[in-house]
């Protein structure tokens, strides 16, 4: 018997449960391991089955209040199903398309988006009829937010937007069911080079948008990953999101929100790769003695999973702690400021989130693979898969490793930490 | 001539009930033996709702939704409190209420003392137009709970129904399972229909939108008080067979062993004789 | 014998003659240890009928005329009628399609107490010892009846029919039996592409560790080679692969072929419950710790990939070697 949930299910609410049924009754059917397998070896795009199935479960963007189409789900329900969805894909790709990208981000654009934006964009996408998500890093970087080089100039009620847009994911599925990007973009003349920025809604069919071609990674096969340019890409004034000269905040904002999910996914690819390797530790025998009576192996499994609970400790934690930002900020829009909680101290336990739970996931699928030998580098079992796919979580996405270590030391160590 | 059944139903045809009678069961493919004591393992065996119940209860959402808008799907279940939980589940999934019969009175049931308790519940809830129920319970499989409940309300009963064909004027038609393949049995209503799964039956997974709806719907207990009588009629008293013993089974057999595709010789040659 | 006991058995006729469980029913009716007297309740029946009950341990027979074909409201009323007429002591049916519908709806109109599926049956003084698996087969239960007539439903092919001397009483009962409220539209029988594995003298059936259901055509070809049917286990029902009828186990069918073999079945204890009158049973699994292995006389541990496809090639080359 091999119990990565813990006393998990215990502490779920009914509808905590019910929920976790659901998901893993679906999965079983329509995204089982041999389907995981087969969607990551065949490249995207991520099968439009799983999008629709999912949302018709409601678990896309199910934090956006039901006045705006939502679930009015609270963040500690959906960064426990961010964990599920991570445990069902490994590979990551369901958790990083769905979860972050659609939901993180998704939010976040409802929370600024026009009525217009919304309904023609953020609605159909709770739906999983297209997708929305973010546009951020440049071909010169990605990590350094307020140095970006694209542009926006004001031309009656239209904007004109230029520049280019890399490591972006999901495109070729936006392109193939409709939807759009938020890209940040620098407008204003400020002072200091993170309040010229601002944040538009694009659509992805938008004239002068030119996607540039995928690039092939080593494990989130089954969702695109590729860029567009834009030439002169004109869009209404109410596509803006939020305010003008806001657009860092609000992207930091987004940031956060997805960076929570993908910390909660990640813990479920742990929970997943301790659980395959568990029961084959349990099961074979080497020198007359189970794999799982060597210390060599359950000492290395039992740190893996203290690191669990407490990861996922963490991630609820967060979660609590956005559920009360929001309540005190307000919703759907913002009335008000959060009082409990600075969002700075937000983003570092965000970054602790974000720094150590892929990590965990990684390095628990790199041991899992020694523990199998060889079978373990085929894709009989599912832990390949995760260890390329979580890598991408490591290596960046929602900003990598040394970002959050910044954010960290910056919160922890002071100011004078800070390399910008 | 015969015991007087709890009394007719009233044949109302719209705006009438449809009763789902649920059970919640351990998930027996869980059940461990502990091979020290021999005794059952029941710890941290996951409680399900009984597969059968759910093909049932998925069938009178689609009859409410197919034949007769106006009628209510009420989940019916006797059990502890935390049978609540199936009953949620069946919220979720699509019925309008729930009733929970949860009394220490109602405890140590056999079939007939859970027929009885059922048919109590079922005569208080007022008209209804049909009653449904799994074929059996994965924990007892005794498959007696459903007619037995339809003979002490005087109500005909439809076994081992795969699919409801037709549902107009007063008759059902159901195709059901048989002993050589299937028949097609037509019945007056009310009737008690007891179901059983088709393989091709994908239940209905409730979402999120499903699941918080379900916090919205009624869900009450009843008591020994609400059904009315006295202690005698229900539970272990109410019941007419008794547990006398219970052990584990012993079918171990003492094996040879073969490995890989090498013993299938020695292991073809073992089986002369039969085969 | 003025003091006998009436143990009575209800007789359960199809198109083809007698079901089996009924007379497998008279035999351990016959073989209780109480001052007995076996009586079979028939509805209908010709000749050949009453012959053969009295040839397999029926030593009174109820011939019930009057009831036209099966009906669960009019069967229900003419046997309490008779069961209240006459008071037996034990009333058994088998476990069938029938008997499960049936006996209750008896048991419930008279207010008497049912066990269901016995598997096995014993006397304690008067009184009925009915045994029975609970919980999925994982335990065993030993249940009695408070109310007289004592019943029970038991289960097809734990007992064995046998033969015995005498003839048999025979007493005609004429019921006007009520019109039923139901009406038979139509009767479909299964496909015959399945050869049903109660009958098979060799079982083969598929588990879990099947990954298609295609896979189960190679079971097809290695029943075909031995002469057998193929079986499976409750997930693969649940899966739509198989139909209900294969379905080896608590819940599905009770078997006692010659050989059984389970591939990839991993051997619940409910699937076990389904076996364990097999005479010999091989099991095929890549655990070398499944729990079918603990009931099994010969247990293969590898790849059933590698090891069906071999023992079809073997089985081929036997044949070979005879012709």
């Amino acid at each position: 018997m091999v119990n990565v949930w813990g006393e998990y299910d215990r502490e779920m609410s009914e509808e905590q449960k019910l929920l976790k049924e659901s998901l893993l009754s679906w999965a079983e059917k329509n995204l089982n391991a041999e389907r995981v397998i087969k969607m990551n070896q065949q490249g995207y795009p991520f099968p439009g089955d799983v999008i629709k199935g999912l949302a018709d479960l409601g678990i896309i963007m199910g934090v956006v209040p039901p006045e705006h189409g939502g679930a009015g789900l609270s963040w500690r329900d959906q960064a426990l199903i961010a964990d599920i969805i991570g445990y069902i894909d490994p590979s990551i790709a369901t958790a990083a398309g769905l979860m972050a990208v659609e939901t993180g981000w998704g939010f976040t654009i409802d929370r600024y988006a026009s009525e217009e934006v919304r309904e023609k964009y953020v609605k159909p996408a709770i739906e999983g009829k297209k997708i929305i998500g973010i546009a951020s890093t440049e071909p010169q970087g990605g990590s350094d937010v307020a140095g970006i080089r694209s542009t926006g100039r004001k031309e009656g009620d239209e904007w004109i937007l230029n520049g280019e847009k890399t490591f972006i994911s999901g495109v070729y599925e936006c392109k193939e069911m409709g939807g759009g990007y938020w890209v940040i973009a620098r407008t204003e003349k400020a002072d200091k080079p993170h309040k010229e920025l601002t944040s538009f809604f694009v659509p992805i069919d938008s004239e002068g948008l030119e996607i540039t071609e995928a690039y092939r990674d080593a494990g989130r096969g089954s969702l695109s990953t590729a860029g567009f340019v834009m030439h002169d890409v004109r869009v209404h004034e109410s596509y803006i999101l939020g305010e003008r000269g806001k657009g860092f905040y609000q992207t930091m904002e987004g940031f956060d929100n997805a960076r929570l999910l993908i910390g909660a996914s990640a813990c479920g690819v742990t929970r997943r790769v301790l659980e395959e390797a568990g029961k084959y530790v349990s099961e074979r025998e080497i020198f007359g003695h189970k794999l799982a009576q060597y210390e060599g192996i359950s000492f290395e499994f039992a740190d893996f999973y203290a690191n669990l609970e407490m990861l996922k400790c963490t991630y609820q934690h967060v979660a609590d702690m956005q559920d009360i930002r929001y309540k005190e900020e307000g919703m759907p829009v913002r009335t008000g400021r959060a009082k409990t909680y600075k969002p700075q101290e937000i983003a570092k336990w965000i970054a602790i989130l974000k720094w150590k739970a892929p990590h965990l996931a990684k390095d628990a699928a790199d041991r899992a693979m020694h523990w199998l030998g060889a079978a373990g580098y085929t894709d009989e079992y599912i832990l390949e898969t995760a260890w390329r796919g979580v890598m991408s979580y490591c290596v960046g996405a929602e900003g990598g490793e040394n970002i959050q270590k910044i954010v960290i030391a910056r919160e922890s160590l002071g100011d004078v930490a800070k390399p910008y | 001539m015969l015991q007087n059944p709890i009394e007719h139903l009233s044949v109302e045809q719209k705006n009438s009930k449809i009763i789902v009678c649920i059970k919640q069961v351990p998930d027996t493919q869980e059940i461990k033996i502990d091979p020290e004591t021999g005794t059952l393992i029941r710890e941290g065996v996951p409680s399900i709702l009984n597969p059968f119940d759910e093909y049932a209860l998925n069938l009178a959402i689609e009859i409410r939704d197919r034949f007769r808008n106006n009628s209510e799907v009420v989940a019916l279940s006797m059990g502890p409190s935390q049978a609540a939980e199936a009953l949620r589940k069946c919220l979720a999934i699509g019925a309008d209420s729930a009733i929970l019969l949860s009394d220490r009175a109602f405890a140590g049931a056999d079939t007939y003392a859970t027929s009885y308790t059922l048919a109590k519940a079922i005569k208080k809830l007022g008209p209804a137009s049909l009653i449904l129920c799994g074929y059996e319970a994965l924990d007892g499989n005794t498959a007696q709970v459903g007619p037995e409940t339809a003979r002490l309300l005087g109500l005909p009963a439809i076994c081992y129904v795969e699919r409801v064909e037709a549902l107009d004027g007063g008759e059902i038609t159901c195709k059901r399972e048989s002993e050589e393949g299937y028949e097609l049995l037509k019945s007056p209503v009310p009737a008690l229909i007891t179901c059983m799964t088709t393989s091709s039956f994908e239940p209905k997974l409730p979402g999120v939108r499903e699941i918080m709806a379900a916090r919205r719907k009624k869900l009450e207990v009843w008591s020994l008080e609400d059904l009315g009588g006295s202690k005698d009629e229900y539970g272990l008293r109410g019941s007419l067979t008794r547990v006398t013993k219970t052990y584990t089974p012993d079918i171990k057999r003492k094996g040879v062993r073969f490995e890989g595709k090498e013993g299938v010789k020695e292991l073809i040659s073992a089986l002369r004789g039969i085969i | 014998m003025t003091d006998a006991k009436e143990i009575w058995v209800f007789v359960e006729l199809t198109s083809a003659g007698i079901r089996q469980v009924s007379l497998q029913l008279l035999a351990k009716a016959r073989a209780l240890e109480i001052n007995n007297r076996v009586a079979a309740l028939v509805p209908g029946g010709n000749e050949d009928v009453l012959k053969e009950l009295s040839k397999h341990g029926a030593e009174k027979i109820y011939v019930v005329e009057g009831l036209d074909g099966y009906k669960l409201d009019t069967y229900t009323e003419v046997i309490a009628e008779c069961i209240k007429k006459y008071n037996p002591h034990i009333v058994l049916f088998g476990a069938t399609h029938i008997g499960r519908e049936l006996a209750p709806s008896v048991a419930s109109s008279l207010r008497l107490g049912l066990t269901a599926d016995c598997t096995d049956l014993s006397m304690q003084v008067d009184n009925l010892i009915q045994t029975r698996p609970a919980f999925g087969g994982n335990i065993i239960a030993d249940i009695s009846c408070k109310t007289f007539p004592q019943m029970a439903t038991v289960r097809p092919n734990v007992f064995s029919a046998k033969e015995f001397d005498g003839e048999a009483e025979i007493i005609r009962e004429k019921v006007n039996a009520p019109k039923s409220i139901f009406e038979v539209i139509e009767e479909i029988k299964a496909q015959g592409e399945h050869r049903s594995i109660e009958d098979a003298r060799i079982v083969i059936s598929g588990g879990r560790g099947l990954k298609r259901k295609e896979d189960f055509e190679m079971l097809e070809m290695l029943a075909s080679s031995l002469g057998g049917a193929v079986g499976c286990s409750r997930p693969i029902v649940e899966k739509g692969w198989m139909p209900k009828s294969a379905q080896v186990g608590q819940s599905g069918k009770t078997i006692s072929p010659d050989l059984y073999i389970a591939i990839g079945v991993s051997g619940s204890v409910q699937h076990q419950a389904g076996i364990k009158s097999a005479k010999k049973i091989v099991a095929i699994n890549s655990d070398p710790n499944a729990p079918i292995f603990d009931i099994a006389d010969y247990a293969l541990v590898g790849d059933l990939y590698e090891i069906v496809p071999a023992m079809i090639e073997e089985l081929k080359g036997e044949k070979n070697d005879r012709a």
